[in-house]
């Protein structure tokens, strides 16, 4: 067989989706043989404006780096600094952080679910996942006002309580949730459409996962027992029991799976914290200087490992904040996933990390001989892989 | 702590006089100052001795004359080492490490883009953050760039050549 060397970029526009991305794909038939990230699309240039910021306004820029992990970085945020002026968090505070934290890994990983869903042709899932999915947005905005960009987290503490009634509604909403969860487990583990697409697809070596830098639910499908909650424990995650979630079989389903019951866990972890959360105040006062010095903080991210590097010159304005989300964690790994694989796979491998980005809608086709170039829309790729 | 003093005793007799210091700030924290020479050779120790397995992000830090290039090196996921040393802007090189550990191949080419530290040996150090049409020699992240002088680059040249 001669190959026909075929070069496909494959994003970056998409309308919807922030995080815009471009793999460059070269592909010999149907076969993946090269892969080339391009990111940096969405790229704002946060990493400098945290330097022209005060540490009060960095709380709100810190909200903003990310739109469905938001807490996850004002954590990580909030952490850097309480570290270094030396504040202890009240215990309140630390079970309110885990509460909200474990609600936006519910709502993320249900956004996923319905995503992957919908790469696989499988609406009627994405449909009712994103359905429920509201229960825990009503949740959030029962708690903060909001449903996203909750703004929970301040330095020294957390900026609103969770009052018994509000205890009382989100024990009632998260019963819901739990059999809901157990529903969409069934469907992973028994529904055709789904095993067809997603066993033996992207395949990810535990060894690969951990030499590639892989975090988060990425690295826990393939079999590698890494959590931050666990092994660097942050808020009150060191008071409460729960089980890291990991599957062996290196593949999308195993990374469907990690997650599904991560929520399930989640749920767990949160009727706990509610029970079990002491009363007290919210939040402590936070000194006037800032004093020099350098931190490293680290948080789970719905995605995996998020680390925030601090360092401090003494002023109201950090010296180098430095942030490093989990989905560039993931990207060497998910380009070592993506070879040696078929084209037809590429949407739902690529979904399979959980990326914060899809550029699913648009793809240009570039055939070298004649450099001729034109573009597919989704629904003519689906049609010609799905037999729509 | 016990294990992180281990850690730092078996790193000092392995690096000896190149650990220029070492100071564990708080539980799961280890502050490491190396000599760049010794580079591969520490990330090497690390890696496959002391099981540093996972790396977790690499940092440059602008200190005026010279930038600081930081490691960020995870035990069992668990205890975070920064492995550290300063190069000059005048001739920011460093040895790449992607052959010891691949998970640092887009990290470097971050750093690079952003502060200008070139990695020696690395395969592709072309833009992964930056637009093509960024000047060269420009690094954002260095302190001599203010954001009014960063924001009408973008705006004026990047926009054009974009339009």
């Amino acid at each position: 067989m001669n190959p026909c060397p075929i070069k496909i970029p494959f994003g970056p526009q998409h309308p919807a989706l922030k995080e815009p991305e471009n793999f460059l794909f070269e592909i010999e038939g149907e076969r993946i043989v090269d892969v080339k990230p391009r990111i940096g699309y969405n790229h704002r240039g946060i990493e400098k404006a945290f330097e022209c910021k005060t540490y009060i306004q960095n709380i709100y820029l810190a909200e903003r780096i990310c739109g469905i992990c938001s807490d996850a970085h004002t954590t990580c945020y909030t952490q850097a600094i309480e570290e270094l002026l030396g504040l202890e968090v009240p215990p309140r505070a630390k079970y309110i952080r885990v509460i909200i934290a474990e609600l936006e890994r519910i709502q993320s990983h249900a956004l996923w679910i319905g995503l992957v869903a919908h790469e696989i042709g499988f609406d009627t899932l994405f449909m009712y996942v994103w359905r429920d999915r509201e229960t825990v947005l009503d949740i959030f905005e029962r708690i903060s006002g909001n449903r996203i960009h909750y703004a929970m987290n301040t330095i020294g503490g957390v900026r609103r309580d969770i009052s018994s009634a509000m205890v009382l509604e989100i024990k009632k909403s998260l019963n819901h949730m739990e059999e809901r969860v157990k529903y969409y487990l069934d469907v992973v583990k028994s529904e055709r459409t789904i095993l067809k697409r997603a066993v033996d697809i992207g395949i990810l070596e535990p060894k690969d996962a951990v030499n590639l830098g892989a975090v988060g639910p990425t690295l826990r499908a393939s079999g590698v027992n890494h959590d931050v909650r666990v092994d660097d424990p942050y808020a009150a995650y060191d008071e409460i029991p729960f089980n890291v979630i990991t599957h062996e079989d290196c593949d999308v389903l195993s990374r469907i799976l990690v997650r599904c019951e991560e929520m399930h866990e989640s749920i767990e972890i949160i009727h706990y914290a509610l029970g079990y959360m002491p009363d007290g105040i919210i939040k402590t006062e936070i000194p006037m200087n800032f004093p020099e010095g350098e931190t490293v903080s680290r948080v789970e991210a719905p995605r995996g490992e998020l680390i925030h590097y601090l360092k401090s010159n003494g002023t109201r304005k950090p010296e180098r904040y430095k942030v490093r989300s989990p989905t560039l964690g993931n990207i060497p790994a998910l380009c070592r996933m993506l070879l040696g694989g078929f084209v037809a796979d590429i949407p739902i491998v690529l979904a399979g990390i959980d990326p914060c980005f899809s550029c699913m809608d648009r793809m240009a086709f570039i055939d070298i001989k004649t450099d001729e170039k034109w573009v597919w829309t989704m629904q003519q790729l689906r049609r010609k892989f799905t037999n729509e | 702590m016990e294990k992180e003093k281990e850690i730092v005793k078996r790193l000092k007799s392995f690096l000896g006089e190149n650990l220029v210091k070492v100071t564990i700030p708080r539980e799961r924290r280890i502050f490491s100052y190396i000599r760049k020479e010794v580079l591969r050779e520490a990330v090497n120790y690390l890696v496959n001795v002391l099981r540093f397995k996972h790396i977790s992000t690499i940092t440059g830090v602008d200190l005026g004359g010279e930038i600081e290039v930081i490691y960020h090196l995870a035990y069992e996921g668990s205890i975070l080492l920064s492995l550290r040393f300063t190069v000059s802007k005048e001739k920011p090189n460093v040895p790449t490490i992607t052959d010891i550990v691949s998970g640092a191949v887009l990290y470097e080419r971050e750093v690079h883009d952003f502060l200008g530290v070139k990695f020696d040996g690395h395969p592709d150090l072309s833009p992964l953050m930056l637009p093509e049409e960024w000047p060269q020699g420009v690094y954002p992240l260095r302190k001599e760039h203010k954001l009014e002088e960063l924001k009408e680059m973008t705006s004026k040249k990047v926009g054009e050549k974009m339009l």
